[in-house]
């Protein structure tokens, strides 16, 4: 083999023994190499461009692609093929110019001394290269008196370019896709007709304001938006395995609360507890998977896509060919996450380099690859929520300014590297965020109030305006599967009373005074659960430490709850099955768990169950608390709390993995209630109590399409199977969804509930009932034109039937169906 | 004649793409207009899914036949059925496939065809890889086979759903979480994605107005809308192409809605005589069915025995009496459709492929060196009782594929597996990767064909490099 390795290289030596020029030095790379792959090879095998999978931009996508063996001319097979007579593999292909000899002669002596390359040299087209600190904006004078930052900056941009400004919108046309926008839902119609009739100078901002006051309705409006971007969901691979767990609860709670985005990415990032712990873990498959999903590249890639808009897919392969992201970077990153040597694997192939964790951007600082994986995983949390990371920020504001107008500054939403439209307007938003202690809700106020997003929609004729984008106007968005689906349940009152998503939903916040509802109609319950253990803490004995005990109820249900919540904790620590599946568990008695019972109890039997365990190895106290109440669709109530009805077993359990219970094995023992020890009773603080009360209770907004497990009306319309991140959802109606939507069943039962909940309302007249019907739907009154249309088609006395088609034709318009 | 058709169905998608290719979605490759296209030798494929895995050896492919007696040992059962001869002399199938063995001379039977073991052999991640060409879990949303061959070609007639998925549920049945993240149009978006009829005899149903909605109305309400539409004040905004393509969307499914295309997916119109011969199973509908769609010009049509966990194909336990009944089910629909498309004129441009996801063995999980979790339900040595005789192990070694038409050639056997434990394909074994070459082949896409989605190729062949069998062509 060696032999064959040196004989041309001799042979070589001796052939160019003539040319003393070439002998004298190295090949230079820059000067002698470049230029002849220029001429020959860049076209088809450079920059974008990588036929038959070989790209020569780096040095490492060279030799990756087997194309040449560095030090070793003959083994190269680029040079094979160059040198090649015969017309069908030979390169350049026959109908272009051969490569001189002379030319060719340098590219083996340059292959024969090693490839030498420039550092950080590419043939990838130059690229913009963004800041990654925050940079300062200087705003531009304000025109014709528009003074908020971002229309400064906009506006100076189109009269630059020499183009006019968009007019404004009519109030109705943004009153419905502000609240589309930032809450999700139509506007109610008082709501339109205050603000269509308020003169004041004032309004937008105020309605902007109190539509982002509406907690609820922003929480679960936004929640898409981030199930989306954290590919969280209610079910779906992985669920049914246990390898994967929701952060519906913690997701939900820190968009209710407006949880400042640092803060949010520092708990998904470095999880306190297992709420927020779903996003890093990502999906463990069953069975084998490619080096480049496992749960730690997972990690990598999806850290970086969702908060710092990078692509490392491809890097998590092999080098990027689109972007200066190395496959040792993904590796770094993942390494951060990983609990075990992580060996780097090119094109599923193991490379014997082993990675060290790393963050991306070590101008920031860096992780110290010697800690443990919390650790570690906390300075990551630091660092990409670190001021002076500016991608961050950029990342996040960004997505928020596509929701609301159509397009991102930075367009694909997750190729940040690419040049924004208006680097002013990115960084002007991003410096916004960080000063504002990265309050989202903040950005959005910012957006929302400004005269650019209250212009009138761009008419976009074709594609064109796409390479070299200026704004125009925002632009027109397709009501999503659930802004749909949630619009047609405000009109036609046929929103379920059931959700799925674990979640508990408030009629306000707890916290506001408001909270409280004038009127009960149900006796609402305290908490007033016993402290329980087994017989060692009987006759007030002090349990073992250690000691785990499998606390059991079993209920009977007249049908299947729709709300309801258990507050539960134990001392020391608790594991919570109900019907054989984990549902919560906790080691820290003093803050006690509240979860919602909806979805997870059936009709008929029903088992609770709790392993409860002591703590320290010598004996301690011991106790379990335990309390609930359920709500059934008739709205009778029913509650379950630890008293002496419930029975334990001290066997241990066996086979409990993967958040299932496995096997309990008896014998059952009643339990034993302590003396209501007031040191435990600590832990209920009065919001908890306030809440276990209150949750569920009063007037609760409708339920919203996102707290439901995507139906098949839902998923025709775009509602993605979030196995993967998704950042953007589709943008037009295609064939089939509007099959659906003109033929479907569960839409045309929905179709058929609202005629029956219009018909209902009694309207005195054909015209007043069009009227309503406009103005819920469509935030305007019908024009005469149309009015006299519908008089005809409905008649005076207007019937199911025709009602449901004017419910139809209504939605089915664009002027429904589009967010303009 | 197909390239103008296909001209016409870029034209009426133009704004559709467009709007898709802004928000950084999938585009053609850079440079796949040098990709050159085969010439294809079928116009549209008829895929009969065996979901579940079907036992070679108990179908397609018999070995040693090991009649059913108390205190057989489960290592010498192999094949459950004795061999039956067929209309190619010297090629035998299993008994209960004799009207399938009448239309063999019409088949190539690749009894090679090999998948990978993904370390636990799991239906779904199997199901995937073969519906999609690629391995899950992946980082972007891979569309079906069939949709990308909606993507590529389209709809023979431009009325029509290009991609119909016929016989699977996607709701109320296990893992319906998995089957549905390969029954999509994956990142090309639900335009190309299928059109799905769980209930073949309800598929009329779903071009038919709903319930209690008279021709007469239904043709009332589009009046009604369109005159909204024109009356419009906002449309002073008709010419934004949002408007646009969401009222050609429309506009096109009421063009399916009212077009005399629709009967196609009305079975009941077949006359009694059709009706009887495609049996009354779901399956043998779905056939029908498949039948009638693609003469109404639909392009890729899958019909499943359906796929539910330890259901039908899916045997752990009872393996050969649900295989014997599978066979009854399949049997004559299966030879029905190949005589009702070669009478018609329409089987030497229709392939039609019978496959699953592996095949199945006494006792061997997986292949030889795998470390898979063995899934039999009743784990014995012996068979004692009916249920433990069967093929109840997911074997991923030697699995047979059919395929009718569409240019492929006819009586034909290709590789071989092994006559004696383990079954592995002995001979041209045919990976996923090259069988969904052969099958893009013959419906005239290069198996280099890609695109581009968040700057990756993303090929309709695993990176671009299946390479279809090229023996089996006629």
């Amino acid at each position: 083999m060696k032999q064959f390795r040196w004989f041309p290289w001799l042979c070589f030596l001796i052939c160019v023994q003539t040319s003393e020029r070439i002998l004298a030095a190295d090949v230079d790379f820059s000067h002698d190499v470049v230029p002849i792959l220029r001429q020959h090879c860049v076209a088809c095998h450079g920059a974008q461009e990588a036929k038959g999978g070989f790209s020569l931009n780096s040095r490492d996508s060279f030799l990756e692609s087997e194309a040449a063996v560095s030090g070793d001319a003959a083994a190269s097979h680029f040079l094979k093929l160059v040198n090649s007579a015969d017309p069908e593999t030979q390169m350049p292909p026959r109908d272009r110019p051969r490569v001189s000899k002379k030319q060719t002669e340098t590219l083996t002596r340059w292959v024969n001394e090693g490839m030498r390359w420039q550092d950080g040299f590419s043939f990838a087209e130059p690229k913009y290269e963004p800041s990654l600190r925050p940079r300062p904006v200087t705003l531009p004078p304000a025109i014709d008196g528009r003074h908020h930052p971002i229309d400064r900056v906009i506006d100076n941009d189109r009269t630059k370019r020499g183009l006019s400004l968009p007019e404004i919108a009519d109030d109705a046309t943004f009153i419905r896709r502000a609240s589309l926008d930032l809450t999700g839902l139509l506007p109610r119609s008082e709501l339109v007709n205050e603000f269509v009739s308020d003169t004041s100078a004032a309004k937008d901002e105020r309605l902007v304001e109190r539509l982002l006051a509406d907690d609820t309705a922003y929480a679960e409006h936004w929640l898409s938006f981030w199930n989306d971007l954290l590919r969280n969901d209610y079910d779906g691979t992985g669920f049914i395995t246990g390898g994967r767990s929701q952060i519906t609860a913690w997701l939900y709670e820190s968009l209710l609360s407006n949880k400042p985005y640092d803060v949010m990415t520092r708990e998904l990032l470095a999880p306190q507890d297992a709420g927020s712990r779903g996003f890093i873990d990502g999906i463990k498959w069953r069975g084998d998977v490619s080096a480049g999903q496992t749960v730690e590249i997972q990690f990598a890639q999806s850290v970086a896509q969702s908060f710092l808009g990078i692509n490392m897919k491809c890097a998590s392969c092999h080098d990027s060919f689109i972007d200066q992201w190395k496959l040792s970077d993904a590796y770094a990153l993942a390494a951060i996450y990983s609990e075990r040597p992580l060996e780097l694997h090119r094109c599923d192939k193991p490379t014997g380099e082993m990675a060290t964790a790393a963050w991306l951007f070590p101008e920031l600082g860096n992780i110290d690859p010697n800690l443990d994986r919390q650790e570690r995983l906390r300075q990551l949390s630091l660092l990409m929520t670190h001021r002076e990371n500016g991608r961050f920020a950029r990342t996040i504001v960004n997505r928020l300014w596509c929701q609301l107008m159509g397009r991102g500054i930075v367009h694909p939403l997750d190729a940040m590297q690419t040049r924004p439209w208006n680097e002013d307007l990115l960084d002007l938003l991003a410096n916004h965020l960080v000063e504002n202690n990265y309050d989202l809700k903040d950005v959005l106020r910012l957006i929302a109030t400004s005269r650019a997003y209250r212009s009138r929609c761009e008419i976009e004729t074709d594609d064109a305006s796409n390479a070299d984008y200026v704004y125009a106007g925002p632009r027109v968005k397709r009501l999503t599967a659930e802004q749909f689906v949630d619009a047609a349940w405000q009109l036609t009152g046929a929103a379920p009373i059931a959700f799925d998503a674990p979640v508990i939903r408030h009629a306000n916040r707890p916290d506001a005074e408001t909270s409280v509802p004038h009127e009960q109609s149900v006796e609402q319950p305290e908490l007033s659960g016993k402290w329980i253990w087994g017989d060692s803490a009987a006759n007030g004995g002090v349990p073992p430490g250690g000691e785990t005990l499998v606390f059991r109820l079993t209920i009977e249900l007249p049908s299947a709850p729709v709300g309801g919540v258990a507050v539960i904790t134990a001392d020391n620590a608790f594991k919570l099955y109900i019907g054989g599946r984990e549902i919560v568990s906790s080691d820290d008695w003093q803050k006690p768990a509240l979860v919602p019972l909806h979805g997870r109890l059936k009709k008929g039997r029903n088992d609770i169950t709790i392993v409860a365990t002591n703590g320290l190895d010598r004996p301690n106290a011991a106790g379990l608390f335990f309390d609930s109440w359920v709500r059934f669709e008739n709205g009778e109530q029913q509650s379950f709390r630890s008293d002496t009805t419930w029975r334990y077993s001290a066997q241990p359990l066996t086979g409990a993995k993967e958040g299932r219970l496995g096997k309990v094995r008896g014998p059952f023992r009643p339990v034993i209630v302590l003396g209501n020890p007031a040191v435990y009773d600590a832990a209920f603080s009065p919001e908890l109590r306030q809440r276990f009360r209150l949750t569920d209770a009063g007037e609760l907004p409708m339920v919203r399409a996102s707290l439901l497990k995507a139906d098949f009306l839902m998923r025709t319309l775009g509602r993605p199977n979030r196995d993967q991140i998704v950042t953007s959802r589709p943008h037009d109606l295609t064939m089939l969804e509007a099959m659906e939507l003109v033929n479907g069943e569960s839409f045309a039962e929905l179709l058929s509930r609202g005629a029956e909940y219009w018909h209902g309302r009694g309207f005195e007249s054909t015209d007043v009932l069009v009227d309503t019907l406009f103005r819920e739907a469509l935030m305007r009154p019908p024009t005469n034109e149309e009015l006299k249309t519908l008089r005809e088609s409905l008649g005076t006395t207007p019937d199911l039937t025709s009602i449901e088609d004017l419910l139809w034709s209504v939605m089915m318009l664009p002027e429904f169906f589009l967010i303009q | 004649m197909q390239s103008i058709e296909r001209r016409e169905f870029l034209q009426q998608l133009t704004a559709a793409t467009a709007a898709t290719i802004s928000m950084g979605a999938p585009r053609q490759l850079l440079g796949g207009e040098d990709i050159e296209h085969p010439t294809a030798t079928a116009d549209a494929c008829i895929l009969l899914w065996m979901g579940g895995g079907m036992a070679a050896p108990d179908t397609f492919d018999p070995k040693h036949y090991t009649p059913y007696r108390e205190g057989l040992p489960v290592n010498e059962m192999v094949s459950t059925f004795p061999a039956i001869d067929t209309s190619v002399g010297g090629l035998k199938i299993t008994e209960g496939l004799e009207e399938v063995a009448g239309v063999m001379d019409r088949a190539t039977l690749i009894r090679s065809a090999v998948q990978p073991d993904l370390g636990s052999i799991l239906h779904s991640r199997h199901q995937y890889h073969w519906h999609t060409g690629y391995v899950p879990p992946q980082t972007v949303a891979c569309p079906h086979l069939g949709a990308w061959v909606a993507r590529v070609l389209g709809p023979v007639n431009p009325i029509m759903p290009a991609f119909v998925n016929i016989g699977q549920r996607l709701e109320g049945v296990g893992e319906k979480e998995e089957l549905k993240a390969f029954t999509t149009g994956g990142f090309f978006g639900s335009e190309f994605g299928p059109m799905n009829l769980p209930f073949p005899e309800q598929a009329a149903a779903a071009v038919t107005p709903p319930q209690g909605m008279s021709e007469q109305r239904f043709a009332s309400r589009d009046r009604l809308f369109r005159t909204l539409v024109d009356q419009s004040p906002h449309r002073d905004r008709l010419s934004d192409y949002h408007q646009q393509s969401m009222l050609r969307s429309l506009d096109k499914a009421y063009r399916l809605l009212k077009s005399d295309d629709r009967k196609a997916f009305d079975i009941t119109a077949e006359p009694p005589e059709s009706l009887a011969a495609y049996g009354t199973s779901r399956f043998g509908r779905g056939c029908l069915l498949a039948r009638r769609l693609i003469e109404a010009g639909s392009r890729f049509v899958e019909v499943t025995t359906e796929y539910v966990p330890f259901l039908h194909w899916d045997t752990h336990a009872g393996g050969h009496e649900t295989v014997r009944r599978l066979k009854s089910e399949i049997d004559r629909p299966i030879a029905q459709l190949i005589r009702d498309l070669e009478h018609r004129g329409r089987l030497e441009r229709t392939l039609v492929v019978i496959a699953s996801e592996f095949s199945r063995d006494a006792i061997m999980e997986g292949q030889p060196g795998s470390n898979a979790n063995d899934q039999a339900t009743h784990k014995v040595d012996t068979v004692s009782e009916m249920k433990h005789y069967g093929l109840h192990r997911h074997f991923t070694g030697g699995t047979s594929v059919v395929m009718f038409g569409g240019g492929m050639k006819r009586g034909f056997v290709y590789g071989k597996t092994a006559d004696e434990r383990p079954l592995m394909a002995v001979e041209n074994p045919v990976t996923v990767t090259d069988l969904h070459a052969t099958i893009m082949t013959a419906l005239g896409i290069s198996p280099k064909t890609g695109f581009d989605i968040e700057g990756r190729p993303f090929y309709v062949t695993r990176d671009g490099k299946g390479q279809p069998v090229r023996d089996i062509f006629a």
